[in-house]
Formats: C-alpha cells, sequence, structure tokens
C-alpha cells in the first residue's frame, strides 16, 4: 500500500490521519487486501446482484403530503432564520 | 475545440424523488423537508412514480436505448447541502443512454446517458462565519441530460440548448418560466484538459460562460501555459467564470450500487408510454417523408400540430404531397382559425380535397366547400362572394398585368391586390380570400 | 414486570448491555417487555448506535420494527449496546459500555448485537430486537447461550434501522425462550410501503413446517476448537434422534462468504456513514466557521472509532475506480454464486447446518491481544447465509468445560423462517438450555 494512495483514501473519507496512522494502516491494508484478493478466482453467479433476492418495481404514486412538523425536525440543529447552519463554504 | 453540456432539468412532480415533500415553493427554508430529504439516520428512500415516467419520455425523445431493467447508484459527495452525504443517482444502468438528437433536423448531437437524480439542498454562501443551507429543495427530481462533446462553438451549444428546453417542455409538460429551473454544466478544452463550468443557468449564460472559457484558455495556451483539469463556476454579473476547485477525480465518488430501492423492470412501462412528437422533430420528419422543404414543414407545424396532422393525412388520401401542401399553406390555413373555433372534424377536409383529387370537383369549387366546411358557412353565399371576388381581382389583373410579374418574382407583391380589393369593397373579404383569389387567378393565367 | 423494570440500574451496572434505560417505569397497559439494538431509531430514548458521533441523537421517528412490538403492547425497555455502527464481533468498540457476559463477566458478549443477547440471556423472558450484516445476531446468541434469528433480508422492515450494510442488513430477534421467537416473528414481519427491500416478501405463515434433513458442510468444520467440534458432533446424534437425517456436504462457495461480506458492507456502510459530518443530528460542537471539508474532518477524526474508521477507509478504497471492479463488483458477482450454491443444496436437505462460532466466547484480555489474523476469521461460519440473504437461527446446543454456551446455526431458503422456527420450538424442548445465574 502506497501512503499517496492512503492519504488520497484519507482525504476522501475526511478523515485526518496522522505519521503513525498512516503507516499503521498501510501495513494493515496489505494484511487485509491479501486476504480479500481470494476471490480473485472465485466462481460467479448470474444476475444483477443489487439485493441477494429479487426487490422489484417498489413505486409511489406522485402524491405529496406532509407527514412531519418540520420545526419539529430543527429542533436539534443549529439554526438561523430557520436556515440550517453549517460550516463556510467560501 | 470540443464543447459537450451536461443538462439538469427538475421534472414537474409535485412531489420528492424519495419522500412526499412538496416540490412547490416554500414560505420559508427548510419547511417542505422530512427526515428522508433531511438524511437523518435510519430514513429509506421509496422511489417516484411520475419521475420515472418523465425519465422514460426525455429519453424516448432523445432517441435513446433504454434498459428491460434499470437501477440507482449512490455517489458519495460532501457537502453541507447534500445531507446523506450521498447523491443517489444512476451509474450502471441509467434510464437512457447512446441517444442521438437532431440539431436543426441536421446535425446529430450524440446523448452520451440520461440519468434520474436528486437535487442537493441550496447553500447560502454568507462571509466567514458559517453557512445557511436550506434543503427544500434536497430531493427533487432531476434528470442529467449528458451530451457527447459534438459541438463546435459556444453559440451552436446555445442553439442546442434553446431547441432542446422547447422540446423537453412539450414532452413532459413542464410548466412556463422554466428556464431558470433548467441547469446547465458546460465542459469545454481547447487543448488537452476539460476545464467545467457547473451550474450555469439561462441561454444567454451559457454561451457567455463558453465564450469566457474559450478565450481564457486560447490566451493561456498561446502563452505557453497549461490549462488546469478544474471545476469553475460563472459570474453573471461579471461575466467570467472562476475556479472552484481542482477537478476531484471521478474515482473519488466511489459509485456503488442503491440497494434501498431495489430494481425496475421498466420495459413494459417504456412500451405502454408514447411520447408526443416534439414540434422540431414532427418538421423535420415531414419534410422527410414527404419530401418538402424544411422551411415550409416549419410552417405548418408552427401554425397548429393539428393542422400538420391534417397535412399528413392529405398527403396520404391524395397520394400527393405537393398538392397537400399548397392546400394545406392555401385554403386550409385561411380557414384554420375559424375551423379550431368550431371545433369541427379534420376527416371532412381531407373528404373534399380528395374528391377533387380523384376528379369529381374542380379546385374551385374544392375551394369553396372547405371555405363553407370549416367556417360552417352557406356555400350558395360564398359562392357569390367568391364569384364577386374574383371578377374584382381579374378586372384589377388585368389593368396591372405588371403586377403578375411582380408576384412571382416575390409573393408579396400580393400585397397590393389586397389593398385593392379592401379598398373598393369596404373590407368584405378576408386577406386570406383575396391571397386565394390571385393565386387562383394567377395559375388560370399560365 | 414491574421487578424487571425496577432492577434494571443494578443490572446495567453488572452487564452494561443498556446504552440507556427506559426512564419511565410505568407499565401502563404493557403486555410484555423489549429491548432495541441501538441501531434503531427510538421516539422516547436515544439512538447512538454505540457512536460518539451520535450522542445526544433523539430521531422524530420510531423503526418500524420497534413500532410493531410497541403497537402489540411492549414496552421498550432500553437501548442495547453495539458495536459502534455494527462494526465488530465482541460488543468492545461501543462509546456507551462494554456488555459483559451474564455465564463469565470477564468474557465478551459477542457483537455487534451484544447488548442484545446479554439483556436476551439476563433477563427472564425477555426479547430483544437486533441487526444483523454478518453473523451480528448469531455470534452473540451462541457466545450469550440464547436463541437468535435472523429472518430473510426483507422479512422485517428496515425502516428506522441505521444503516450498516444496505443489501446485507436484517432486523431479527433473540431470546432465551424459542416460543417468544415464534410470537413474535410474525408481529414484526410484513410489508412496509415505508422500506421497499420489505415489498418483496411473500406473507410469514407459521404452519409447523419441519426440518426433515440437514447437510453439513464438511469444509466448514476445520479450524473448529475441539469443545465446540465434540459439543456440535453430539448435537448431531441428539438430531439424528429427533428423526432429522444428517449428511456431510461439501459447500466449496462458502469459503468466499466472509470476504465477500466484509467487501459488500465496507463498500456500503462507508457511504452510509458519509452522513455524520458534525451537523443536522447529533453532536455538532463545532466551529462552523471553518472550511466544510476541515469541518466534516475535524468531527469525523474526533468522533468516529477506530475500528469504524478502519472500515470507512477499506470501504472508500474498494470503491474507487479501477479497484470498485475487482473488490465490489466481483463480490456481488461471488455472492450470487454463494447463494445459488445455497439453492442446490437446499434441493438436497431442508436445512444447512454449522457451528455458529469456532469458539466459545473468549475474555476480555484475549481479545485485546488478538492477531487480526485471529479476529478476522472469527464470523466465518455465522456470515454466510448473511451474505444470501437467507433466514438463519443460531440454538443453544451445549456448554464447555467452563460452563460457557456453544451454538450451532442453521439455515433454510429464502423466506422459510417456518421450519426454523418449528426447529427452534421442537430443540428447546429436547435440549436443556441452562441460564446464567444472575445475581445483584
Amino acid at each position: 500500500m502506497d501512503r499517496m494512495i492512503m492519504e488520497r483514501v484519507a482525504k476522501a473519507a475526511h478523515f485526518a490521519l496522522n505519521e503513525e496512522e498512516i503507516e499503521r494502516y498501510c501495513k494493515d491494508f496489505d494484511e487485509l487486501f491479501n486476504r480479500l484478493n481470494m476471490i480473485d478466482g472465485a466462481p460467479e453467479g448470474e444476475g444483477h446482484g443489487v439485493n441477494p433476492l429479487e426487490v422489484g418495481d417498489v413505486l409511489r404514486d406522485d402524491v405529496p403530503g406532509i407527514f412531519f412538523d418540520p420545526y419539529e425536525l430543527l429542533k436539534d440543529m443549529k439554526t438561523y432564520e430557520n436556515y440550517v447552519r453549517g460550516p463556510r463554504v467560501l | 475545440m470540443m464543447i459537450g453540456l451536461e443538462i439538469h432539468v427538475q421534472l414537474p412532480t409535485a412531489s420528492k424523488m424519495f419522500c412526499s415533500c412538496p416540490t412547490t415553493d416554500a414560505e420559508a427554508p427548510n419547511t417542505h423537508v422530512c427526515p428522508i430529504c433531511l438524511g437523518m439516520p435510519g430514513t429509506k428512500p421509496v422511489l417516484n412514480k411520475k419521475a420515472v415516467e418523465c425519465g422514460i419520455k426525455l429519453a424516448k425523445m432523445l432517441n435513446c436505448e433504454i434498459p428491460d431493467i434499470m437501477w440507482f447508484a449512490r455517489k458519495t459527495y460532501f457537502y453541507p447541502d447534500m445531507s446523506k452525504g450521498v447523491q443517489v443517482t444512476q451509474y450502471e444502468k441509467t434510464v437512457g443512454s447512446k441517444g442521438v438528437y437532431l440539431l436543426h433536423g441536421k446535425k446529430p448531437i450524440g446523448i452520451t446517458k440520461i440519468q434520474l437524480e436528486e437535487d442537493p439542498g441550496k447553500t447560502k454562501r454568507v462571509g466567514d462565519q458559517s453557512s445557511l443551507v436550506d434543503y427544500n429543495r434536497a430531493g427533487t427530481p432531476l434528470t442529467e441530460i449528458v451530451t457527447d462533446p459534438d459541438f463546435s462553438s459556444p453559440a451552436e451549444a446555445r442553439e442546442f440548448l434553446k431547441q432542446l428546453i422547447t422540446d423537453i417542455r412539450h414532452t413532459i409538460d413542464l410548466p412556463g418560466d422554466g428556464e431558470r429551473s433548467i441547469r446547465c454544466d458546460c465542459n469545454i478544452s481547447i487543448g488537452k484538459e476539460r476545464v467545467e463550468v457547473k451550474n450555469v443557468t439561462g441561454l444567454r449564460n451559457v454561451e457567455r460562460a463558453l465564450t469566457f472559457e474559450a478565450i481564457r484558455q486560447t490566451k493561456i495556451l498561446k502563452a505557453g501555459g497549461k490549462v488546469d483539469r478544474e471545476t469553475r463556476r460563472f459570474d453573471e454579473e461579471r461575466g467570467v467564470t472562476i475556479s472552484v476547485r481542482k477537478k476531484e477525480y471521478e474515482s473519488d465518488y466511489g459509485y456503488i450500487n442503491e440497494p434501498d430501492l431495489g430494481v425496475f423492470h421498466i420495459g413494459e412501462m417504456v412500451r405502454s408510454i408514447s411520447i408526443k412528437e416534439s414540434p422540431v422533430n414532427m418538421a423535420i420528419r415531414i419534410s422527410r417523408e414527404y419530401g418538402i422543404d424544411e422551411k415550409t414543414a416549419g410552417q405548418i407545424v408552427s401554425t397548429s400540430v393539428n393542422l400538420a396532422k391534417t397535412f399528413e393525412a392529405i398527403a396520404e388520401a391524395t397520394g400527393s404531397p405537393q398538392k397537400a401542401v399548397s392546400w394545406t399553406t392555401g385554403a386550409i390555413s385561411a380557414n384554420w382559425k375559424a375551423f379550431e373555433a368550431a371545433g369541427k372534424d379534420p376527416a371532412g377536409i381531407v373528404r373534399i380535397t380528395k374528391r377533387f383529387a380523384d376528379g369529381d370537383i374542380t379546385d374551385i369549387e374544392a375551394d369553396i366547400e372547405l371555405k363553407a366546411y370549416m367556417t360552417g358557412s352557406d356555400i350558395g353565399t360564398i359562392k357569390e362572394q367568391s364569384a364577386g371576388l374574383d371578377q374584382i381581382v381579374g378586372d384589377y389583373l388585368d389593368s396591372h398585368p405588371e403586377i403578375i410579374d411582380e408576384i412571382k418574382k416575390n409573393e408579396k407583391a400580393i400585397n397590393r391586390v389586397i389593398g385593392h380589393v379592401m379598398k373598393e369593397t369596404g373590407g368584405r373579404y378576408s386577406s386570406s380570400d383575396i391571397v386565394s383569389a390571385t393565386k387562383g387567378a394567377l395559375a388560370s393565367r399560365l | 414486570m414491574k421487578d424487571i423494570l425496577a432492577s434494571l440500574p443494578g443490572l446495567n451496572d453488572k452487564y452494561s448491555m443498556f446504552s440507556c434505560i427506559a426512564e419511565d417505569a410505568d407499565l401502563g397497559d404493557s403486555k410484555f417487555l423489549f429491548s432495541a439494538e441501538d441501531g434503531l431509531t427510538s421516539k422516547d430514548m436515544m439512538t447512538r448506535c454505540g457512536s460518539k458521533m451520535l450522542d445526544g441523537h433523539r430521531p422524530v421517528f420510531d423503526a418500524a420494527a420497534i413500532e410493531k412490538m410497541r403497537a402489540a403492547g411492549g414496552k421498550l425497555i432500553g437501548k442495547c449496546n453495539m458495536d459502534e455502527f455494527g462494526f465488530g464481533s465482541f460488543g468492545t468498540n461501543s462509546a456507551y459500555g462494554i456488555p459483559k457476559n451474564p455465564f463469565d463477566l470477564e468474557r465478551s458478549c459477542g457483537g455487534s448485537a451484544g447488548g442484545s443477547a446479554c439483556a436476551a440471556a439476563a433477563i427472564d423472558g425477555h426479547v430483544s430486537l437486533g441487526a444483523s450484516t454478518g453473523g451480528s445476531i448469531c455470534c452473540p446468541a451462541s457466545f450469550c447461550g440464547v436463541y437468535g434469528l435472523v429472518p430473510t433480508y426483507g422479512r422485517v422492515s428496515r425502516y428506522g434501522l441505521v444503516d450498516c450494510g444496505n443489501s446485507l442488513d436484517k432486523v431479527g430477534l433473540i431470546s432465551s425462550d424459542p416460543e417468544l421467537l415464534a410470537r413474535f416473528l410474525p408481529v414484526i414481519s410484513g410489508k412496509d410501503p415505508r422500506e421497499p427491500t420489505s415489498c418483496a416478501q411473500p406473507e410469514l405463515e407459521l404452519k409447523g413446517e419441519r426440518i426433515g434433513s440437514v447437510g453439513v458442510p464438511e469444509e466448514q468444520l476445520e479450524g473448529v476448537s475441539k469443545d465446540v467440534l465434540s459439543c456440535f458432533e453430539s448435537s448431531l446424534d441428539v438430531l439424528r434422534g429427533m428423526g432429522v437425517e444428517v449428511k456431510m456436504i461439501k459447500m466449496p462457495s462458502l469459503k468466499y462468504a466472509l470476504s465477500t461480506c466484509f467487501i459488500i458492507s465496507a463498500a456500503e456502510s462507508s457511504t452510509n456513514l458519509a452522513s455524520f459530518v458534525g451537523m443536522r443530528y447529533g453532536q455538532q460542537e463545532g466551529d462552523l466557521s471553518m472550511r466544510f471539508d476541515d469541518y466534516f474532518t475535524y468531527f469525523r477524526t474526533k468522533y468516529i472509532g477506530e475500528e469504524a474508521r478502519q472500515r470507512i477507509l477499506y470501504g472508500t478504497y474498494i470503491r474507487m475506480a479501477g479497484l470498485r471492479e475487482r473488490y465490489y463488483v466481483k463480490a456481488l458477482r461471488v455472492r450470487l454464486h454463494i447463494i445459488e450454491s445455497y439453492k442446490k443444496a437446499f434441493a438436497e436437505h431442508d436445512a444447512i447446518l454449522t457451528p455458529t462460532m469456532p469458539f466459545v466466547s473468549p475474555k476480555f484480555e484475549e481479545i485485546a491481544k488478538m492477531t487480526s489474523d485471529e479476529s478476522y476469521g472469527i464470523d466465518r461460519l455465522a456470515c454466510p447465509p448473511d451474505v444470501a440473504g437467507m433466514p438463519h437461527i443460531s440454538v443453544p446446543c451445549g456448554y464447555d468445560g467452563s460452563g460457557m454456551p456453544i451454538g450451532m446455526q442453521l439455515v433454510t431458503d429464502h423466506w422459510k423462517e417456518d421450519p426454523l422456527i418449528t426447529f427452534a420450538k421442537d430443540w428447546g424442548k429436547a435440549f436443556d438450555v441452562r441460564r446464567p445465574e444472575v445475581s445483584l
């Protein structure tokens, strides 16, 4: 496992790793993927595999409705004039 | 120059894609929200049937291949207004792919794919303190239409978009002023690296953003620089694009299936849904099928889609598309408004033209019968009026033979005949009647 | 029931099975008591999934299974400790206490639904709701000497279940009394229009269908401890005595189940856990003037525990372009093969039988010393039916020299919970289940 790749994975997953962790995870990754690689030659079945059994065509009609009090939904959030406050984007 | 567009169209559903929250404008931020579109732990999505229908209609409109079975994918993406940290979209099996759409009926534009997905919420940028997020828009159904990089100029991309939007509106009954609810990501590369300008709204802005980018990239390359692969946004006021971030590799979106929704066997739905032919496509088809020029076909269709259908019926019945054109653009067009107002059956029109084609009646008789049928007036009165009109027109042409040559050069010269008759008769005859009388007189003089 | 309610704080001090106990001791019209793994949302108690990230999270809705248990007259007495977001086999990855095994306080209850199995073992006539992704119900049921039932994928609505692996997760039941599984499975089953995967099911019918033959995949017995193996073999004799035909069979595909399960659950859970960023619910103490990427990173680094973090990193890696084909897409195809091989086996046998766990519950000090090789393989017997979405049950079948319980696991075809329930009831009569001594 390349430490550059580990850094990219951590960035994509939004974790800050220190030197020791990067080193340790690189080692763990190598160990783990050595095991997981056993599926390389495994036989394959037929199908799309989205679910372990067929879940098909569950649709709802286009009927609007509000079933939760929106103010109740915001009760544990940080808000300002009913906007949800989040971290800076600029 | 390579230009491709990714067009996001909000679909005209009453409720959101995966929950029943209304899609209408809300009175305040975060009032059209529920645990599902807020991404609360434990919630599950349930797909809106109408969103699928709209997707299929647009896929058909774009002549896409539509699979018998489709499913959804999760695209992982961290942003404050992306409530689940994941956008549910399509990846492997999209509602349509490999389509083609003709610009101006001539230039084929490849449609890479069309996919159904959910809109994120909206983030207000407010300085240094924090962002403010409104999730009312989160979960609104969208289709994303991705074109191949087939446009050769910003103007062409704009033309395409204009035509496409007209057709989309017609196909899925997208209500009026929807231009703002159609957003575009514009991809443009002058050299090797592709730049994406995100979230441009409005036709004019698409062309402006692309033009700015084309010039910016050309300048960089001429100066021996390197264009960065990145995402930019368009500042409408200043007319410039601004770098937002270096392009994340698509690999980091980490698409996987969305098992919560299962799969959808849409084959049956695809067969049962027929789309209204878009005016643009109809004109193109008529022009090709009947061998008439595109402009005329376009005129007929733009007068009325029903008029165009009547034209087709006449062409079929009489076996002569050329005659059908002259009847349709002549007497039938002239009386079309009255005909539609009276709500009569176009089959009557076809019967009359057929009798003419079979030689049962003369052109003048057919003309009179058409007018009588379409306007619901008495044949005797029309004959009388028409005879009177023919007389006046004939006399005028006899005394002004130079007009005949003028009309042959430019049809607009008929206006002189119209002016004369109107003045003589105090406006007793309609201009369309005068035009057809004049054309009749000219034809008999050839 | 009043006595039980009154004893909860004392019980929890001793065993740490609950992350949260019902504050109100009023029984009202309640007909029975139940508890639920903390991965199921509850309106009246926090739902934290064993994670600091969700501290303070009070959902506005009950999970479907909790809602149905309440509607049937149940009182929710507590939310059970679990490995954070379902990641773990020993119950040791919870921020709210590590459940201790009622048979030996120095040993683990198993995981991830360790708290649920602990409550089921320690409280008389109790039933607990758990969730299973890859052995998460059967492992702790086996370690705690109770019955653990995992129904077919989609049998019980997952509405309100905080997702681990969406194509793997199932809500199930744990109890020391098999009659309670029979009583409550119909209560929590059924289609739920709020949860599409529940809508594929045929109606659940408990008609008393019996298991006439079991196949024992012999490869699965390799590496199983001596105690577990001898206990399992004597259970086979009991089965034969009950008139069940027992045959040794080969199912080579099962060796792929663990890796397949790991890959799919890591990939899926790493997307589910992308929603935990310190906004909207749970822990939100951060400084919003940070840029969003930094803010999210700060939160996730600080509040997501070690095991969950590793799974997210693995899952993120597995999903990356260039790798997703090799791992994620491949695992989905291998899963289809595993399902096919189960179906083939069910053409010959009514159920597939193995020990549930390769050894009895280890001591916490042993767990701390385990190498990654040792801990990696622990769910290799329990997880194959979970991967295949097949219903399965762990039943207690013996005890080792130190009195620690041993379990065996039966698997049937999709939607065939009926023979599992019948079997558990029959087994309950044939096998003398020991209850731990619970003194406060």
